[in-house]
């Protein structure tokens, strides 16, 4: 059980507080609600690229990273399709000097043209080292604008084109500030050993006086519904053949989630998944097959990927795989390996909340779906989850018409 | 009135409280490390073999550490695996130069059970041919996607060069993978797996009497003689590049032959490590991230084996930075060797340094992997109250002399890819 106090700023601040005396550190995380999906489809990679400004100095503070390092402290960030998220991890004696440089930087940023310039070209080098310069780098690049058509989804988080990045200018940044980048559009969340009744005097005396700002509304294009099968070749100078059939699945808050997360540990998440046993071991069709899925606030993807063995076509193995997931629909999972799964699951969760910063992104995201005690009701959820569930998830979701391919050609 | 341009007080960290695991001879050079106080349902097992790279082809010796689940006289692999599902049980298997190291996590109540079967799985490895096939077929292909990468090509070429006419410098060649021999394999394990055992580290709220399971079960596997490591390194200096036109970033390493915490110089240099390259705040990533932007990335690393240990900068940049980053990182050396770090900067790397090790010391799996990193070299816990102390101390002065006695230009093994 992982406890948690909740209450808001009038500013609109959502604050989370989960006290642990047992550590003698605490962590600051600061959830933004804006990811790639809120950005414009003329100017995509902004929500990351911005998550690279807030290092760059605040409105009073010019050095952030340098002023929590003589804490003692250290720092970091992730941007995805949907959040950008914040932290801090502090010696607890100094939580103060977190709370004051988080609390500035959502104040507002210094916004040097120098920041902007740099950050520009180190998210470039960071495009080519992670999508170009690597085998299958790019697969995120062509399979999300194939799977969506219409909603955000469809660019990656680096961005659409290494030229909106270039092109991004202090207008923009400023802008994106503004909209997304207020106390209404956060979520604070201070774990680890502190006292809350002073924890939430700190919090007053930096967050309470940022002006408060409207919730930006969000209204992302609706992906239709899909209706044909879609498929698409890229010739690479790639090792091996590569296929990445992408299924649409429902998002985050929707059963399917829970439903998919099981199925994909099922058929796809190591040596005694089914699609292993069978495409790998028994009939030797591929190298490596994996499935996962995104886990999207919208409608989301489940994501079958693999390499083809040595002279295999994509049509043997297109044949193979569909007859397992025809069989997967008639009769489900092993109510044994249904259980194996589950106990995985269990264990896993044990071991994440072990630590102190999951818990606190845990807890911010959570709070996003709607409640934060989320953290706490998710395994249940996961133990209800039956045979039927999956029958049903697995014909709703391994359709044709509901699939799009990728295939990845060698072409050396 | 809040003034939002000072910053709050904060609090110098003095002392770190170690708390050091109960230790449990098995014999005369094993013993078996445990940490009792979790105070949680979960628990894990490390398994440290004397079945490192150096002992044999680096192809045999992977792929027996990848086969060590493969299957036994009773059971194929499947049933293995899905009996470690069963009991919601992961393992993780990490190989080095050194040694393999085979970790079990489960929830405490189902730990032993879980040890049993797979101490018992791994002994009994009867590594059936169907399963040394398509192992090697994987490992190839893998091979095949690591080769495109320029960070694979420059951190082979360096590893050819930092332990240079060594038994460490062995690279695997495609070639390798078509003469592998089942022979082979099964002789390894025979060798280093079913004698090799040197050491186990238990975390978890188990009793005594499961505790007890663990040593007896791993007794005769046990090494009865202590391990010997290879010490003479010396890299091979100068400068080294791999082309590869169509890349559209250069992998860059550049290191030297270093030692490990046996050495007097340890705590010195791995503060003079921090400063240089080791924290986002450092002189490298100021530099060549936060000024020029050439890179995403750049590191530096004092990486330790058993009887020595090398120092290493990584990064990848932009190809038409290569030149420039490779002026910057020797600027960044020069520049230590001979101007004094200010006291802002080193009051800031030790307040770093000291909330990095409290935060290395949070909790019973942190204390457990800070002994092991000691352990390793015959030292103890009090490793880490002189480290403390000597980050209290070091001078300005000290840094420059540590820098200028270890970081010297010529003497780097300078590699490049791309």
């Amino acid at each position: 059980m992982v406890e948690f106090q909740r209450y808001k700023l009038k500013n609109g601040l959502t604050v989370l507080l989960h006290p642990d005396k047992t550590t003698p550190m605490a962590v600051v995380n600061t959830l933004y609600d804006v990811g790639a999906r809120a950005e414009n489809e003329l100017k995509t990679g902004f929500a990351h690229l911005f998550e690279h400004l807030m290092f760059g100095g605040s409105v009073n503070i010019s050095e952030f990273d340098k002023e929590l390092q003589k804490a003692g402290g250290e720092s970091n960030a992730f941007t995805s399709n949907d959040i950008t998220n914040y932290y801090e991890i502090v010696p607890a004696q100094n939580i103060e000097t977190a709370l004051w440089l988080e609390s500035d930087r959502m104040l507002s940023l210094a916004f040097t043209e120098k920041s902007l310039e740099v950050q520009r070209n180190v998210v470039i080098e960071e495009f080519k080292q992670r999508y170009l310069n690597q085998p299958y780098g790019d697969v995120w690049l062509e399979l999300r604008p194939l799977a969506y058509e219409k909603h955000p989804y469809k660019w990656a988080t680096i961005g659409k084109d290494i030229s909106h990045i270039e092109n991004a200018t202090m207008i923009d940044v400023k802008a994106f500030f503004k909209k997304y980048y207020n106390p209404s559009n956060a979520i604070l969340c201070i774990s680890g050993n502190f006292d809350s009744a002073m924890i939430r005097e700190q919090i007053e005396t930096y967050f309470g006086g940022i002006p408060g700002g409207l919730k930006p509304t969000r209204i992302n294009p609706q992906e239709p519904k899909q209706e044909e099968f879609k498929s698409k070749s890229i010739d690479r100078n790639v090792p091996a053949d590569a296929f990445y059939y992408a299924f649409k699945m429902g998002p985050r808050k929707s059963s399917d989630y829970y439903s998919g997360d099981i199925m994909s540990d099922a058929i796809g998440k190591d040596n005694s998944s089914i699609l292993n046993i069978r495409l790998k071991k028994e009939l030797e069709l591929v190298t490596e097959i994996n499935a996962v899925i995104t886990g999207s606030l919208d409608d989301g993807l489940f994501i079958i990927s693999g390499k083809l063995a040595k002279a295999v076509s994509f049509e043997d193995l297109d044949k193979q795989l569909w007859l397992a997931l025809n069989e997967i629909k008639q009769s489900g999972v092993e109510a044994e390996k249904l259980k194996g799964i589950k106990n995985k699951i269990s264990t896993a969760k044990a071991f994440q909340e072990q630590g102190l910063l999951n818990r606190s992104i845990n807890l911010s995201f959570f709070e996003l779906l709607d409640d934060a005690n989320g953290i706490n009701e998710e395994p249940l959820i996961y133990q209800k989850i039956d045979a039927s569930d999956l029958i049903l998830f697995a014909i709703k979701t391994f359709t044709k018409t509901n699939c799009s391919l990728l295939k990845v050609c060698n072409n050396a | 009135m809040l003034d939002r341009n000072i910053a709050p007080a904060t609090h110098k960290i003095q002392k770190i409280h170690f708390v050091k695991p109960q230790e449990l001879w098995i014999n005369e050079s094993v013993k078996l490390l445990w940490m009792q106080d979790v105070p949680n349902e979960t628990s894990r097992i490390d398994l440290y073999f004397d079945a490192g790279l150096r002992k044999d082809r680096n192809v045999i010796v992977s792929l027996c550490s990848s086969l060590l689940l493969s299957g036994t006289k009773q059971k194929n692999s499947t049933q293995i695996y899905d009996q470690i599902d069963q009991l919601g049980a992961y393992f993780d298997i990490g190989l080095s130069h050194e040694g393999i190291l085979f970790s079990i996590f489960a929830l405490k109540d189902n730990l032993i059970e879980a040890f049993c079967l797979i101490f018992d799985s791994i002994q009994g490895a009867t590594f059936p041919d169907k399963e040394i096939a398509e192992k090697v077929t994987e490992k190839r292909e893998r091979f095949k996607i690591n080769s495109a990468k320029v960070g694979f090509t420059a951190q082979r070429k360096f590893q050819e060069k930092i332990f240079f006419n060594t038994p460490y410098d062995e690279l695997t060649q495609i070639s390798d993978f078509d003469t592998i021999s089942k022979k082979e394999i099964v002789d390894f394990h025979d060798k280093w797996i079913k004698k090799g055992l040197y050491k186990i580290a238990v975390v978890g709220n188990i009793d005594s009497k499961e505790l007890e399971t663990i040593r007896s079960r791993c007794q005769s596997t046990c090494i009865t003689s202590p391990i010997t490591y290879f010490k003479d390194f010396c890299n091979s200096p100068g400068v080294f590049h791999v082309e590869k036109k169509s890349a559209v970033q250069s992998a860059i390493r550049v290191g030297k032959t270093m030692f490990n915490k046996t050495h007097d110089d340890f705590f010195d240099f791995s503060i003079l490590n921090t400063i240089l390259g080791d924290y986002f705040g450092s002189r490298l990533m100021k530099n060549i991230r936060e000024d020029k932007g050439y890179t995403y990335g750049i590191g530096s690393a004092l990486a330790e084996t058993g009887g020595s240990g090398y120092f290493i900068i990584g990064t990848e940049v932009g190809t038409k930075h290569r030149e420039p980053s490779l002026n910057e990182i020797k600027k960044e050396m020069e520049l230590l060797n001979t101007l004094s770090i200010d006291q802002s900067e080193l009051k800031l790397v030790k307040n770093y340094l000291l909330g990095q090790l409290l935060k290395a010391a949070d909790g019973p799996y942190a204390m457990m992997d800070l002994f092991l990193s000691v352990d390793a070299y015959s030292l103890d816990m009090e490793f880490y109250n002189r480290y403390i102390e000597r980050i209290h101390q070091i001078q300005s002065d000290e840094i420059k002399s540590i820098s200028k006695k270890h970081l010297q230009w010529d003497s780097m093994s300078i590699v490049s890819a791309g």
